[in-house]
């Protein structure tokens, strides 16, 4: 099942910020000029109350009057206001229709629904009581909260380039939610956390599981470690459902961050979440997007998943009228196939030692929890 | 960041008479290492763990102290102390100098607390630590006035909050400042300090 409605692209911080709804608008394009497109379910909007399940008052209260235009005078103390996360006339709305997707991604799953893709949210980076980097309100964290107070325990996937540290903080001493991030080394790269040392607190202890990797970390090793890390941690946890953050800001394209994946490392990862998905979650997933902020990438790793999520055959070359239209729109050229031509990058000289630190952190992580995740 | 900041307080404290049996049993339970010894809210001497298991051990190369009972028959007595208003890097220096593990802090003849090498440790990590969500950039300047404030000048005019800067002085003329910024776009702005005419280490470039 895919959930989306065009009210995802009001969540809009203005024509120069890269989190820009231009990429769901060539998404949804592609898909519909390929062919596949099928009517999604429209979710409702999330109502304060919900958002209120996984954020402070303070916070919804701030981001209610920054919507309306009134002037806040500690927003940039919640995180508002700033050049990531600037206030837009609409804001609490905008954020709540995306927390809406994701809730209703949720509800689906209880309802007995099996594989649901969300094709918008993944707003990892809001906080209990502070907006951060793009986001506004944590969809992700309102519909995990949402299933393990069904009863559920949840397995967090992350696999945006950046740290999944809101929903990280926000699930830390629960026993119920197991949080999986996969990200550029904060030592680099915003938000700065996401250590092997970051491991939960309390009940929480071991269930928050942080695989920070090497700049210019390339498909293969990335694969070698997930490959290593995901099913391990999973099979020990026994997840009631998979929540995976979708971000394609791995790409080698994007502009704000350092990994090197291509698009065959990302057809790799879907098909092996949905495996995963199968054999340790009793088949229900719930995707939502992410961060990717190069609208080329961005939107044939979207479209890859949405074909592996359908069991779709992948098209090899992009539609010529659409591409047209795009690089047009764009006012640059676009990747003629849907898979990354060969030889994007040039050769890393570093690469064997980049695999060998990141077999080191993985080995680092795994001794640090397996103590507390084994039983 | 002064010794105040970072020292313990307050302060497990000893008598003199105390037998060396008790003030270890002190040291386990708590989990600490060193005990400044006081009489009348005079300062002693101090008495740390390594002292007392010397003392009572035979691979003691001076052999063990086998009329040694008491902790004023085994503590150091010439103690070298901080004062709260100390700045943390003086006590330090003194630390690695001497090599001792750890510092009363005195205040007007009285001992008020202690700082040992993990306070120290721990204002390592609160200078360098990520404390908000924040990215990384890494800027060479030359060693000359103004070259920060430029530096600092250009991410206040792009609406940049800093976090936390740390700079040390590099080999040859240059100073290497690292700063913690609160935007994920910290390859935008190494970009434009590039163009700035700034050596900007981290994040690098993508020439693809």
């Amino acid at each position: 099942m895919v959930i989306y409605r065009d009210e995802y692209r009001l969540y809009n911080f203005g024509p120069q910020h890269p989190f820009s709804p231009v990429r769901l608008e060539m998404l949804t394009s592609l898909l519909q000029a390929l062919g596949v497109w099928r009517d999604p379910l429209p979710p409702p909007e999330a109502s304060r109350e919900e958002v209120l399940s996984v954020h402070s008052e303070r916070l919804v209260k701030r981001v209610e009057a920054a919507s309306r235009g009134e002037r806040v005078p500690d927003l940039e103390h919640y995180g508002l206001g700033t050049g990531d996360t600037p206030v837009f006339p609409g804001m609490d709305r905008a954020a709540r229709v995306l927390v809406g997707g994701t809730l209703e991604g949720a509800r689906r799953i209880l309802a007995g629904e099996k594989r649901v893709l969300q094709l918008g949210g993944g707003l990892h980076h809001a906080q209990y009581d502070r907006a951060s980097g793009f986001c506004v309100y944590n969809d992700l964290s309102v519909a995990i909260r949402h299933l393990t107070r069904a009863g559920l325990r949840v397995a967090y996937l992350d696999i945006d380039v950046h740290h999944g540290d809101g929903v990280q903080w926000i699930h830390y001493e629960e026993k119920e939610v197991l949080t999986l991030s996969l990200h550029e080394s904060g030592r680099y790269l915003f938000p700065g956390t996401g250590h092997v040392h970051e491991m939960g607190r309390g009940e929480g202890l071991g269930r928050k599981l942080n695989l920070p990797l090497e700049p210019f970390t390339e498909d293969e090793s990335y694969l070698e470690v997930f490959e290593a890390l995901v099913p391990w941690a999973l099979e020990a946890f026994r997840p009631d459902a998979l929540v995976v953050q979708a971000g394609a800001d791995a790409h080698f394209l994007d502009p704000l961050a350092d990994l090197l994946l291509t698009t065959r490392a990302y057809e790799r990862l879907f098909r092996l979440i949905l495996e995963y998905a199968e054999a340790y979650a009793k088949g229900r997933v719930l995707f939502t997007l992410g961060g990717g902020y190069s609208p080329d990438a961005t939107v044939r790793i979207w479209a890859l998943l949405y074909h592996l999520f359908h069991g779709l055959p992948l098209p090899e070359r992009l539609p010529e009228a659409w591409l047209r239209t795009w690089e047009a729109r764009l006012g640059r050229p676009l990747t003629l196939t849907l898979h990354d031509p060969e030889g994007g990058y040039p050769e890393i000289p570093r690469k064997p030692e980049i695999a060998k630190r990141n077999r080191l952190t993985l080995q680092r992580l795994t001794e640090l929890v397996s103590p507390h995740l084994l039983h | 960041m002064l010794v105040r900041d970072v020292m313990k307080s307050p302060v497990l404290t000893v008598g003199p008479e105390v037998t060396l049996e008790e003030a270890y049993k002190l040291l386990l339970e708590k989990g600490i290492r060193h005990l400044p010894v006081v009489a009348e809210g005079r300062l002693l001497g101090i008495i740390t763990d390594r002292d007392i298991r010397l003392a009572t051990s035979h691979l003691n190369p001076e052999g063990p102290c086998p009329g040694c009972a008491r902790v004023e028959e085994v503590m150091t007595k010439e103690v070298v102390t901080a004062h709260p208003l100390d700045p943390v890097e003086e006590a330090a220096r003194v630390m690695r100098h001497r090599k001792i593990g750890s510092l009363p802090v005195l205040e007007d003849g009285e001992i008020v607390g202690i700082v040992t090498g993990i306070d120290l440790l721990d204002a390592l990590l609160r200078l360098t630590g990520v404390t908000e969500p924040s990215g990384r950039l890494e800027v060479r300047l030359p060693d000359r006035v103004g070259e920060l404030a430029r530096l600092t000048g250009f991410l206040a005019g792009r609406g940049v909050n800093i976090h936390s800067l740390l700079s040390y002085p590099e080999e040859g003329e240059y100073v290497r400042a690292v700063v913690r910024v609160n935007t994920l776009e910290t390859h935008l702005l190494a970009q434009g300090l590039r163009e700035t005419g700034f050596e900007v280490l981290w994040p690098p470039m993508k020439p693809w």
